[in-house]
């Protein structure tokens, strides 16, 4: 059976521990944590992921410019990425998607909402 | 002996005698009738032999219709069986698919329940994550923000003398808005006196006001109540209060304060672990 591998982005420790908490719920998928912008591209560039969900503020580098870098890395231009954030409005969901993410979940987040949102984009049943 | 009887040859002999004549007649009358008789007979035989082939056709025909009317009762009650089955079946499909449903429904609701249970679980562990008051803090202030979804909120502790409430930490409220609330007279201050949180369980939290907080929260440690936290409005796409909401509110009020009075008492000792003196004797 096929394994994944998810990179989280998030400065918050508790979100962290909630995505882990979610996201292990996904068979075959593996979890790797970043505390910034910076740390995920650093994990980045050790390591091929097939998911990345970033929050979208953060200090050092926040979510949209990850996204930007990510989608100018050529081992990851497709690798789709999943925006958490504070922000709600439709204005705010296009910027992200404009840049490139693929989905956008506002908080506080629902564990089931991530879970169906990852597993659509990985094409798992 | 010449046959006289048979050899006759002499002259013409003479007509004969009017009673022979007429037993001729009778006898070619007879024998006529005879013949018709013999032809009536004969097709009588043959109109007779004719009507048993045909009644013979007929009653092939009849009797493979017969065999045609059993076939078709057998159809029929084969097609009967077979809708008896089929009813069966469609009813074990519509039993399966409501065990399904049901099951489905079930499903959803478990993880719900799970997902609430690791909010409660990771809001826990991480307010008692911290020994300093400035972590537990943070800790507090990112289960409103994070989990909660409260946009603007303030924590508030009641003074030594127990009259008003001190703002002590703020999110979304302008500091001239940070001002003490007198315990007796406040909205806020009665939570303090009474003890009982405050919700508005029917409103849109996201349209609160300072005037008008959708939650207050009582803090309490070991049933004393010692500080108040306050909810002015919520993030927009949040416009109600779940169950979730209302496990983590009750968690804040007994867990919070007492994970803040913990941090600064340890840090008050210094961060020093006190001796196993002080762990002896705890069995009950």
């Amino acid at each position: 059976m096929a394994e994944y591998s998810c990179l989280i982005v998030e400065d918050s420790p508790m979100m962290r521990q909630l995505l882990v908490f979610a996201l292990a719920r996904v068979k075959n998928l593996r979890v790797t944590e970043a505390d910034d912008g910076v740390d995920g591209l650093r994990k980045l560039a050790s390591a091929r992921y097939d998911i990345i969900v970033t929050d979208i503020n953060m200090p050092i580098m926040d979510g949209l410019k990850l996204v930007k870098r990510v989608r100018s890395d050529p081992f990851h231009k497709d690798t789709p990425i999943v925006i958490i954030t504070t922000e709600g409005s439709q204005e705010d969901r296009q910027r992200a998607l404009q840049l490139g993410a693929n989905a956008y979940i506002t908080k506080p987040i629902q564990a089931p909402q991530v879970i169906a949102t990852v597993k659509e984009l990985l094409k798992i049943t | 002996m010449p046959d006289s009887k048979h050899n006759r040859t002499g002259p013409p002999s003479d007509p004969a005698p009017t009673d022979l004549r007429k037993e001729r007649e009778n006898l070619l009358h007879s024998f006529s009738r005879g013949t018709r008789l013999t032809e009536e007979v004969v097709n009588e035989h043959e109109r007779l032999v004719s009507r048993v082939a045909e009644l013979e056709r007929d009653n092939a025909v009849l009797r493979a219709k017969v065999e045609a009317d059993d076939a078709i009762r057998e159809l029929l009650a084969k097609i009967e069986r077979l809708e008896h089955e089929k009813q069966e079946l469609l009813s074990h499909v519509q039993e399966v698919e409501a065990n399904s449903s049901q099951f489905s429904e079930r499903f959803q609701q478990v993880e719900c329940e799970f997902s609430n249970l690791a909010n409660l679980f990771v809001a826990s562990n991480q307010l008692h994550a911290s020994l300093s008051p400035r972590g537990v803090m943070r800790r507090i202030k990112e289960v409103l923000a994070q989990l909660v979804g409260a946009e603007a909120y303030v924590i508030y502790f009641a003074n030594p003398e127990g009259t008003e409430l001190v703002p002590i930490a703020a999110e979304g409220v302008s500091g001239d808005a940070l001002v003490n609330q007198p315990i007796r007279t406040s909205r806020i201050g009665q939570v303090h006196q009474s003890g009982d949180a405050s919700i508005d369980e029917e409103g849109d939290p996201s349209r609160g006001t300072l005037g008008n907080p959708p939650a207050i929260l009582p803090l309490s440690v070991d049933d004393r109540i010692i500080g108040v936290i306050a909810i002015f409005s919520t993030l927009a796409q949040k416009n109600r209060f779940t169950t979730l909401d209302y496990e983590l509110f009750t968690l804040l009020r007994r867990q919070a304060a007492a994970a803040l009075v913990s941090a600064s008492l340890f840090t008050a000792a210094e961060r020093r672990i006190p001796g196993l003196e002080a762990f002896m004797d705890l069995s009950v």
